[in-house]
């Protein structure tokens, strides 16, 4: 019987600050048959462990439909996330997972796709923004929408820089607080909805984020006409085990590990408590 | 011999079976503990145990999910290296109660799945349960409310009727069948008179219970979250969050997980139980805490003992009438399972169709 608690472990292939707190980690598995058989959606997270400090939840960021490493980005706020801080190119953590549910991926091919993220929820996006960019044909209209607190709280820049210059996208960015080499758009995420044109008949629309930020965006995207089950959010809870047993991200009768962490807004409508 | 046959013998008898199985197992059971409190915990010989007892203030599940369990151990290293901790060690419960059995029960279904969780299957696949049906309740118990007692149709491997000197046993698993295969003699069908015997006793237990916990009402109004906002806050505000409630219920099974260096390169990683009742439970590394108020986590406790939604996940609602609630809870009277049933009936907004009446 598998043991759902071993880690696998995983080599740090590239370490990449992306703003002062966050930092972006390619790894791969140790062992290379696991290696291969790795396998993700978007969306999905896994259970990343630092022996002796612990083990937290972190969405996966990099490209399902590409094989052979991975990557998560970490900001620093606890212990685990700390001591990962501290980690260089060489030293090896312990990975479980893949585990919840992901984006739908094929199910919305053929629609017109709007991603609107704040902060450190462009991440988990990233591994749906990437796979679309693949199969950029199967998809209609692309938008995607980034708020941040600051220009450097930006994940993501040289990616950013590369989405803005394409023309099969639609890239729109905002910051709380502008800085002298700011030019762009200021304000919450939601400010950028007047700029944009969407079908909402022929759109999935995709948010991560703060709980607060989500709240808006999916008001929002109601008032725009979205319906219920074309708004595809993710929920945050503390997670420990991963698997649906230790009961830390219980919300009604779901578990966000196992049943989540995506939603759509017609399933988490009636939770109850958000 | 089979599974479903009833037998009667000596009382005796049995506990030495029991007592020639004690080298390959440990032996676990109910002793007289100071004050007149009654612990369960391994013994060398059955003579240690104390047949003059209703129910451990404890619940059981620490035989299966212990206070603190060692998951792995890690040896820090430029490539660390662990061993996984599965203690798969025998162990034989005597004399547990049918509320915990049916705690057990629920375990069984939580614990596997998608997802099983070998540590807890490890144990549960070398423990036998022997069970005692209950002849008289305490002022606590109400298992009739619940379906947890006072005896069992199925869930254990042998269920035991003590009849003073002589015990009727059911056998209820192939792991029954073999322990009762090494009674060499004494061991008879139980007769018509013995099965009515036992009826008549669980009948007089039946009759003894004191506390209701009629939940059928308080599972509607939750399910259709007819309870007043205010109640919780009244309940909220009542309770200490000191986790007594979790910690003591046969249902609950929330956990932590952490690390702890032995050394300065080596430790282990290690499950204990938590509580969703504590105010940490589910805050974030980013501080954001989702039930930061006693009120919402009471809310999430019995909404995740009496929702309709959770009666359909588990094929059961998350109490088994042990009582214990009562016992332990500092709000006296006031948030155990009973009294919030009952303030769930009688304070939870009537129903659409009855306001108008």
């Amino acid at each position: 019987m598998d043991n759902l608690y071993l880690p696998q472990l995983a080599v740090i292939d590239q370490i990449v600050d992306e703003t002062p707190d966050t930092k972006t980690f390619t790894l791969h598995f140790l062992d290379q048959k696991h290696n291969k058989a790795f396998a993700f959606k978007p969306g999905q997270f896994v259970e990343v462990s630092v022996f002796g400090k612990g083990e937290a939840p972190f969405g996966l960021c990099s490209n399902p439909l590409r094989k052979g490493n991975f990557r998560i980005t970490v900001r620093a706020t606890g212990t685990v996330t700390n001591a990962m801080h501290q980690a260089k190119v060489g030293d090896v953590f312990g990975v479980r997972g893949p585990f919840g549910n992901g984006f739908p991926f094929e199910e919305v091919m053929g629609y017109d796709i709007l991603i609107v993220a704040g902060g450190i929820g462009l991440p988990p996006l990233r591994s749906l923004i990437e796979p679309i960019f693949d199969k950029r044909k199967k998809f209609g209209n692309f938008i995607i929408l980034y708020g941040a607190r600051t220009p450097s709280d930006r994940v993501y820049k040289d990616a950013l820089a590369e989405w803005a210059a394409r023309d099969d996208v639609q890239l729109l960015q905002t910051v709380d607080r502008g800085d002298e080499s700011w030019t762009g758009n200021v304000g919450v995420v939601t400010t950028l909805f007047e700029k944009i044109k969407v079908d909402p008949q022929r759109t999935f629309a995709f948010t991560c984020g703060p709980p607060i930020m989500i709240r808006f965006v999916i008001q929002d995207l109601l008032a725009m006409g979205f319906a219920d089950d074309h708004i595809i959010s993710t929920l945050e809870r503390y997670m420990k085990c991963g698997v649906g047993k230790c009961g830390h991200c219980a919300i009604g009768h779901k578990y966000i590990c196992v049943d989540g962490p995506v939603f759509s807004w017609q399933q988490i409508k009636v939770l109850p408590e958000r | 011999m089979k599974v479903g046959q009833k037998y009667v013998l000596d009382k005796q008898a049995f506990l030495a079976v029991l007592d020639s199985l004690r080298r390959g197992a440990k032996l676990i059971g109910p002793t007289a503990g100071p004050d007149g409190d009654v612990i369960f915990r391994e013994v060398e010989s059955t003579s240690e145990f104390t047949h003059d007892y209703v129910n451990e203030f404890d619940p059981i599940k620490r035989f299966f999910i212990p206070h603190r369990q060692d998951l792995f151990r890690f040896q820090l290293d430029k490539m660390p290296k662990f061993e996984p901790l599965v203690d798969t060690s025998p162990q034989i419960l005597f004399g547990i109660r049918s509320c915990d059995v049916k705690g057990i029960l629920h375990w069984d279904k939580f614990f596997t799945g998608v997802y099983a969780d070998n540590y807890y299957l490890a144990k549960r696949a070398n423990t036998t349960i022997i069970s005692v049906a209950c002849n008289r309740p305490l002022d606590t118990c109400f298992c009739i409310c619940c379906d947890g007692g006072p005896w069992l149709e199925s869930g254990f491997d042998l269920q035991l009727s003590d009849f003073g000197d002589r015990y009727l046993i059911d056998v209820g698993s192939a792991k029954g069948v073999a322990l009762l295969a090494k009674v060499k003699k004494g061991l008879v069908a139980a007769t018509r008179q013995d099965l009515e015997h036992r009826k008549e006793l669980m009948a007089t237990c039946d009759s003894q219970m004191v506390p209701t916990a009629y939940v059928a009402k308080a599972i509607i109004q939750i399910t259709n979250r007819r309870v007043r906002e205010e109640l919780w806050d009244e309940m909220g505000y009542e309770c200490f969050s000191c986790g007594g409630c979790t910690h003591v219920c046969p249902v609950c099974t929330c956990y932590d997980v952490a690390d702890y260096m032995e050394t300065p390169t080596s430790g282990v990683r290690f499950r204990c139980w938590d509580s969703c009742q504590y105010s940490g439970f589910t805050r974030e590394a980013s501080g954001h805490n989702p039930r930061e108020k006693a009120k919402e986590r009471i809310k999430r406790r019995f909404y995740h003992k009496l929702s309709y939604a959770y009666v359909k996940l588990d094929g059961h609602h998350g109490c088994v009438g042990c009582g214990r609630c009562i016992t332990v809870c500092e709000a006296i009277g006031m948030l155990d399972l009973p009294a919030v049933v009952k303030r769930l009936r009688r304070e939870g907004q009537p129903a659409p169709e009855e306001q108008g009446a």
